[in-house]
């Protein structure tokens, strides 16, 4: 990867940062059940603990589903079927009416002064990148459906049709079906064991898809990149997959978000490259592209226990807590931690051990990421955070004595990086959630990739570069709610230092400084 | 001696036309679905709680029956046959925030109760549903109706005589007119949003 294409990934990064894409609230269930959006999320697509309970149910009320329903079901067979059962299809429901839901949202940004820092290495003359001060940018328009086929399957996709204004410019989101409490076919203890197959968002402690903020958490969507470049230790490391990344596999998990104990264990398409590659001579049917770069397959687990905090245990056991002014979300202590365990697989071309004849060489390298979590609520303050370390095995390619080109690999340093988040959301009225957060990571890799001084060969592009191995960046928030599906957010991104170095000399040339960054969103559903 | 007489003269009188006691009927236009109509107080006319109490469930994310009217010191109990929990609050009563109230969080299958002891118009609210909500109409006298959903009403056992009765709809504002009740008397209202 040269420096010329670190650079515009960073620049993407960097403009984008406001437009990470996330799956938000349904409408389809305020209009099935007649409801508001806040009977589910507190500042959507937050969920509060009820949400919490009606998502681990299957879309659905944890008790009595059908009393509330406005819309009722279309059944596709009687439920006394299910009598004759193995000799009728069994029965099932789909929901009354086609439960979908649209969203859009837009923004606005402005850069700080030192947007355009990097065109000072420019030769004169030379017409450099423009960065706007301020910009409108269109975001996502998504369609989502979410429901349950009434027997305690539910269904649930998300796809954004537009990005920054283009048509069918998005992606597949969440798209998959869940088999609830599947246990109690093995006797096991209600809601202990469930299934879900297709893709999906990894079961991490804090929903990168569902976040409220404007801009994703960094840590997730941190990759592991380390490249040679002379000025660290030897790096070849090229792993794309970040923990926001969908997976598609199948997922296996138990208990409850609102209360107790939660565990998730998924084995899913290894992709670190995140190129889909094309049937050739074989392939699924319908001319489907493959997912995986290898036949291995990752895995992730994550186990987390929620203790809720009421004094009175019946309102401890309870859904929400019973408030002396109403119901609202417990007083809770959350503690969590997971793994993930995958491999790398990338190809390179090489020599066989004659070291002339041309050959393929796969370096695999097999990857962890580890990491704990914790989450706290008091009445309408919830502070939580998480923390984790990236551990890559670093192989690096061995070209044999008198060969023309690598023979084989052989495990050097491996590369790591770390990092987490803080954030702590005060909902000063219902309407109006002031948030604060800190985001770190730290990577050396990244510092050293984007320097990339080598004076024999030095990168074809002006770039910058992070000024530490570690990244701090702040982001003071405000939400508002105009109605319950209206919102307006504004956040202040106090960004990771930076500098710019000569890319002929290494030397610096400006630095280290921030760009900064106000973005404001307007996001609605309906 | 002159003030007992006086005393005397005017409750001879009030029973007297309290015994003679009449209808009033008539329709509520302007407005579709259900209206409550009911007869302002009588300047130093006070009337006995009544006994019996009111039950107003939630089920369903609704309250049921989603307009009440009531007699000045009714009490009212509040039924919560939902399996989720609920709650009900009334910002004001006619306005007055001070006579705000929240009754708190109870569970399925229970009851709070509270005694309407000012009369107006309650808004009933559950601060974790807000699409749901109901009216209670808290009538300074016994003489009130809940209309049809044409907006006929009839209101029995008025005492003859004069008196304001006002007509009120959800989202409507309020209509009070003065009429004269004798035996069987026709009173209809417009209303407007």
């Amino acid at each position: 990867m040269n420096g010329k294409r670190l650079s515009l990934l960073f620049f993407a990064a960097f403009f984008t940062l406001s437009l990470s894409p996330s799956a938000s609230a349904i409408p389809a269930f305020s209009r099935r059940y007649g409801t508001s959006c806040t009977t589910c999320h507190s500042d959507f697509p937050k969920l509060n603990d009820f949400g919490k309970a009606f998502k681990d149910a299957g879309f659905k009320f944890p008790k009595d589903d059908e009393s509330f329903l406005k819309q009722p079901p279309t059944l596709l067979g009687a439920p006394a079927q299910a009598e004759l059962w193995p000799h009728t299809v069994f029965p099932g429901s789909i929901p009354g009416q086609l439960p979908v839901g649209l969203r859009y949202n837009t923004y606005y940004q402005q850069i700080s002064a030192n947007r355009s820092n990097f065109n000072q290495v420019l030769p004169a003359g030379t017409v450099g990148n423009f960065i706007p001060k301020s910009d409108f940018q269109p975001g996502y328009f998504s369609i989502f459906t979410a429901g349950n086929f009434g027997t305690g399957i539910s269904f649930w996709v998300d796809d954004d049709l537009s990005v920054a204004g283009a048509n069918a410019n998005g992606s597949l989101g969440d798209a998959y079906l869940k088999f609830h409490d599947i246990g109690h076919f093995l006797k096991l203890p209600t809601d202990s064991l469930n299934l879900r197959v297709g893709e999906f968002e990894l079961d991490l402690p804090f929903s990168q898809a569902r976040n409220l903020n404007l801009s994703g958490w960094d840590i997730f969507s941190e990759a592991n990149v380390g490249i040679q470049n002379g000025l660290g230790p030897a790096q070849n490391v090229n792993n794309g997959a970040a923990m926001e990344n969908g997976a598609n596999g199948v997922e296996f998990s138990g208990g409850h978000a609102y209360q107790g104990y939660h565990y998730s264990f998924a084995v899913f398409d290894q992709n670190t490259t995140g190129v889909a590659i094309s049937p050739a001579n074989v392939g699924p049917q319908n001319g489907v592209a493959f997912n995986s770069d290898a036949n291995f397959k990752d895995m992730y687990g994550r186990l987390a226990y929620r203790f809720n905090l009421e004094k009175d245990a019946a309102s401890r056991n309870e859904v929400q807590a019973a408030g002396t002014a109403g119901p609202r979300d417990h007083t809770f202590l959350a503690l969590g931690t997971f793994y993930f365990y995958g491999r790398t697989a990338t190809p390179f071309s090489g020599v066989l051990a004659d070291g002339v004849t041309p050959t393929s060489l796969t370096a695999r390298e097999p990857f962890y990421r580890i990491g704990g979590d914790v989450n706290f609520n008091y009445r309408t303050l919830n502070v939580y955070g998480m923390y984790m370390a990236a551990h890559d095995r670093n192989e690096l390619p061995v070209t044999a004595p008198g060969a023309t080109g690598i023979t084989s690999f052989a495990p050097s340093a491996p590369v790591t990086f770390s990092g987490g988040f803080a954030q702590a959301d005060y909902l000063a009225l219902p309407w109006a959630m002031t948030i604060m957060r800190w985001d770190q990571v730290k990577s050396s890799a990244d510092r050293i990739n984007f320097i990339q001084y080598d004076p024999t060969a030095p990168p074809g592009s002006s770039f910058f570069s992070p000024y530490s191995a570690t990244r701090n960046r702040f982001t003071p928030g405000e939400q508002f709610l105009i109605h319950a599906n209206i919102k307006a957010s504004i956040e202040y991104q106090i960004m990771p230092q930076q500098i710019v170095y000569n890319p002929a000399t290494g030397s610096v040339i400006t630095g280290p400084f921030r760009t900064n960054a106000l973005v404001v969103g307007l996001e609605f559903v309906y | 001696m002159k003030t007992n007489v006086l005393v005397t003269f005017i409750v001879t009188a009030a029973l007297s036309t309290a015994a003679f006691a009449g209808t009033i009927r008539g329709k509520v236009s302007g407005v579709s679905g259900e209206s409550v109509v009911y007869v302002e107080g009588v300047a130093g006319k006070t009337f006995p709680a009544p006994t019996a109490h009111i039950t107003i469930d939630q089920k369903g994310l609704m309250f049921i029956p989603h307009v009440t009217a009531v007699a000045q010191g009714t009490t009212v109990e509040f039924l919560n046959s939902d399996s989720v929990a609920h709650n009900v609050f009334w910002p004001s009563i006619s306005g007055n925030k001070k006579l705000g109230h929240n009754l708190g969080t109870w569970p399925q299958g229970q009851r709070k109760s509270f005694k309407f002891d000012d009369p107006g118009i309650v808004s009933l609210l559950c601060n974790v549903h807000p699409e749901m909500a109901a009216y209670v109409i808290v009538s300074p006298t016994p003489y009130f109706v809940v209309t049809d959903k044409s907006g006929a009403y009839k209101i029995d056992n008025v005492p003859d005589g004069a008196y304001t009765v006002t007509a009120w709809h959800e989202g409507a504002k309020n209509k009070s007119n003065p009429v004269k009740v004798a035996g069987d008397t026709s009173a209809d209202f417009t209303l407007s949003k």
